[in-house]
């Protein structure tokens, strides 16, 4: 009987359930809080947005707990905000705490609740637009006109106690225009506008942001119409200026055209390009020596008839202590010794005339055991080569000339010394080039010391070695008679001069070079004058004075250069090339110049007795390696 | 006999009235003193309407409003940062509830209680809160320095605020010397304990303790420049802002 009962029942209440089912009727569906607003801070409202009503009426309630509390409490205005929205006034608002929130919805069959919902109403701030804007047009006599607009903050914010801090922003735009113009006005609640259209109809509108929450809404358009005569009237101005100034430019561009150039240069001047006074540059490359040499003002080489009223001709050598032999270049032979110091501190000076000073400049302090060497004309062999470069060609038969010693032998006569190099001077060298002349003239004058050489350079080179003196003291050169060129057997190195580089042998600064001895030979020896007692060379002959050689007669297939005496006295004299030992102890004042072989120059210098024409450095390259 | 003392009693009653009276006028003088005095002041804390105690005042109080604005912008976007990064999804927001070191303080909750506090106590107050911060702000930046993959965005912020708000304190020491120069209070602030679960081992619990400093150090920052921005009103501008 129970069990039926109780049966009967359940299906009954089965039945119902499924009646309803059918119904379509459900317990509500989620709802969900939109959004929660505060306009002042001091009040806010939640929305939310009711779930599935599940086709019965459902009701919706709001419960909050607040951060620190237990208590749950209700919403208390359902109605101030809307549909489905909450009210908190005042008394029910608490900034900087956490509002817990939740919607339930409740019908028949059930409810449902919302996720709770976390709100601090300190970061819901959004405010109501600002009120009251209004538009004026203002049109002061000495000033531009203006559009002035003001408005006041919205009605429930309280700015005045500081509780809310407003900033404000405005829009303007023409009616027509489909873009707005904004500007942010801070704090300020009156705005100018100066740039505006005359004619227009513009619409404006303005809006407001407390201090840490959310822009308002735009309020609502206020319009104003600006009227035709509403005149920027300093533009008229500022057209005339920018005519005058496009007009003026012009006038700057049509005259920078036409005399463009002119006032470029006027601005800025060409630079001079450096140049050597009667020196053709382009001569210099065809290789046309002797016009070159002509141009710069020297005479031809070997000098013809003038050169024999030249007959006793003193050399001036450098004497100064610091005054050494130096290999130019010669890396091959660094310690030889063969240092000489600069003699020529203001080489530049007056280098570039024909009376520049002596080509012996320097002398070599070597001790004998190194015995000064010397640099061979290697430049000769390319006359064109720019001075500069002849310097580093000088070099090193320095280095094969290890130990030997240039040097004239005269036979038993006094010689006088051969102009020595001068010290690694270009400039020196550069005067070499006005030397040549003198040293020919010395070569074929009485004094016996002739290696001259046949070249251009060579030509150069006795001029340089003539002039070499003294750089630093700057005499000028004088031939130096020789008085006697002792011959000599033994071979002997003429050894060319003016190189700066060229190791100025064992001559003396500011000394009279003499011929020391003509070998049987015809070898020179040379000696500086004024130490006649202290010279010594290993092959010292007694001088003879009368005999001077001062021509290369010939050069020999073993690179000897064969000198010849003045004309005077007709002997030959026969340089022949040294051995490749030094003599063991060279006085220092003994210059021995050693002569490579020489080949003829071309044209102007020409002995007057022998067919060379130059001498070819070459050769003395060949000798010296 | 009765005569007399009716007429003694007369008197008496006479000198009564009259001493009431006096006293009644007595109290009304002082009373109309003291309202008139209240209204007579534009800068109440300015002894005497000096002219360089005014100026000055402006300048210092323009000065932490600036500072306390500046302060919480950096906290609020560091917050942010901070929330976008590394507290998604995990439900922090639910546990930051009633977990800030300076909620002992009592402090106004809403606009009337701000207003009807005195200003020395809201002065004070402010002091309160910006010594509170000094040792969190600290060793904030030294442990977000050795999180992992420190972000240059919230170290550079958690820098500029320790900065700042060490000059905000100078300068509101500086506003109270002028103010109340005389009553020199005790240095009392709350005390932060929160470093332990700033070095925890466990990743969640290391992050939460952040963002429950931060979202504090968010709220605190906001309460310092409401407050200022008050007092400002209410002393320099006569709550004419």
């Amino acid at each position: 009987m129970k069990e039926n009962v109780a049966s009967t029942v359940v299906f009954i209440l089965l039945l119902f359930l499924n009646i309803n089912l059918l119904n379509g009727q459900s317990p509500p569906g989620k709802p969900e809080i939109i959004k929660c607003r505060s306009p002042e801070k001091e009040t806010f409202t939640c929305w939310w947005k009711p779930g599935a009503d599940g086709g019965l009426p459902t009701s919706y309630t709001l419960t909050y707990h607040k951060e620190g509390e237990t208590l749950t409490h209700e919403c208390p205005d359902y109605k101030t905000g809307g549909p489905n929205s909450c009210y908190f006034n005042k008394k029910h608002t608490s900034i900087w705490t956490i509002y817990i929130i939740t919607i339930n919805a409740t019908n028949q069959m059930g409810s449902c609740s919302s996720d709770p919902r976390y709100v601090d109403v300190t970061y819901i701030v959004e405010p109501d637009p600002p009120v009251n804007l209004t538009l004026e047009l203002k049109q002061p006599e000495d000033k531009k006109p203006y559009l002035w607009m003001r408005w006041f903050p919205p009605t429930l914010v309280d700015v005045r106690s500081g509780w809310l801090t407003l900033q404000y922003e405005i829009r303007l735009k023409p009616e027509k225009s489909a873009e707005w113009e904004i500007h942010f006005a801070g704090q300020q609640t009156q705005f100018k506008i100066l740039s505006l259209y005359p004619g227009q109809k513009y619409l404006v509108q303005v809006r407001c942001k407390p201090d840490h929450g959310f822009w308002s809404e735009w309020s609502p358009e206020s319009s104003i119409q600006i009227p035709n005569d509403f005149t920027m009237k300093d533009s008229t101005v500022w057209i005339f200026v920018a005519v005058l100034s496009a007009v003026f430019c012009l006038i700057m561009v049509w005259a920078v055209a036409l005399k463009g150039y002119s006032m470029v240069s006027c601005i800025l001047p060409p630079v001079p390009g450096p140049k050597i006074k009667g020196f053709d540059t382009h001569l210099l490359e065809k290789g046309k020596s002797e016009e070159l040499l002509s141009a710069l003002g020297c005479q031809e080489f070997p000098p013809t008839s003038d050169c024999e009223d030249l007959l006793v001709e003193f050399l001036e050598v450098d004497d100064s202590e610091d005054q050494q032999l130096m290999p130019a270049h010669s890396k091959e032979h660094p310690g030889q010794g063969m240092k000489p110091t600069h003699l020529d501190p203001d080489s530049d000076s007056g280098r570039g005339s024909c009376d520049s000073p002596s080509l012996l400049s320097e002398k070599c302090e070597e001790p004998r055991a190194n015995p000064s060497t010397f640099q061979t004309p290697e430049g000769i062999e390319k006359p064109e080569n720019p001075p500069k470069n002849v310097t580093h060609t000088w070099d090193p038969q320095s280095t094969s000339l290890e130990g030997k010693i240039p040097y004239f032998h005269v036979d038993g006569s006094k010689s006088s010394t051969w102009p020595l190099p001068q010290p690694p001077n270009q400039h020196n060298f550069r005067s070499s080039y006005h030397n040549i002349a003198d040293i020919c003239q010395l070569a074929t004058g009485a004094a016996g010391a002739s290696a001259t050489l046949l070249d251009k350079t060579d030509k150069h080179a006795f001029k340089s070695s003539k002039t070499i003196e003294t750089g630093a003291e700057g005499k000028a050169a004088e031939q130096r008679e020789v008085e006697s060129f002792p011959s000599k057997t033994d071979q002997d190195r003429a050894w060319l001069p003016p190189q700066e580089k060229t190791p100025f042998l064992s001559v003396k600064a500011l000394d009279y070079v003499e011929i020391h001895k003509v070998n049987k030979d015809g070898a020179l020896s040379l000696l500086p004058k004024q130490k006649e007692n202290s010279d010594q060379t290993e092959k010292p002959s007694t001088p003879e004075t009368s005999k001077e050689y001062a021509k290369v007669s010939q050069v020999t297939d073993n690179n000897i250069l064969v000198l010849t005496q003045d004309p005077r006295a007709p002997n030959l004299a026969l340089f022949e090339e040294q051995a490749k030992e030094a003599p063991p102890s060279l006085p220092q004042n003994q210059a021995q110049i050693d002569l490579a072989s020489f080949t003829a120059p071309p044209g102007n210098c020409r002995l007057q007795l022998g067919g060379l024409d130059y001498l070819d450095p070459a050769g003395f390259m060949h000798s010296f390696q | 006999m009765l005569r007399a003392m009716g007429r003694d009693k007369a008197s008496l009653d006479r000198m009564t009235f009259d001493n009431l009276t006096g006293s009644l006028l007595l109290l009304l003088l002082l009373v109309s003193d003291l309202l008139l005095c209240k209204s007579v002041a534009s800068l109440p804390i300015c002894p005497s309407g000096a002219v360089n105690c005014q100026v000055s005042l402006r300048e210092l109080f323009d000065r932490a409003v600036i500072l306390s604005h500046y302060i919480h912008n950096l906290s609020s976007e560091m917050f942010n940062e901070f929330d976008k990064r590394y507290a998604q999804g995990r439900g922090f927001v639910t546990k930051a509830i009633n977990s800030c070191h300076t909620s002992s303080l009592s402090t106004p909750e809403d606009k009337e209680q701000a207003q009807q506090i005195h200003h020395e106590d809201l002065l004070n107050l402010i002091l309160r809160v910006l010594r509170s911060w000094n040792d969190p702000l600290y060793h904030l930046v030294s442990e977000v320095r050795g999180m992992q993959e420190a972000p240059e965005a919230i170290l550079s912020k958690a820098i500029e605020i320790e900065e700042q708000n060490r000059r905000l304190l100078e300068g509101m020491e500086k506003i109270v010397g002028q103010v109340q120069p005389r009553i020199k209070e005790n240095e009392v602030y709350s005390v932060w304990s929160g470093l332990p679960s700033l070095q925890m081992a466990d990743e969640d619990s290391r992050l939460f303790a952040f963002y429950n400093l931060l979202h504090c150090l968010r709220r605190d920052s906001h309460k310092i420049d409401n407050y200022l921005k008050l007092l400002k009103c209410r002393i320099v501008y006569d709550s004419n802002c």
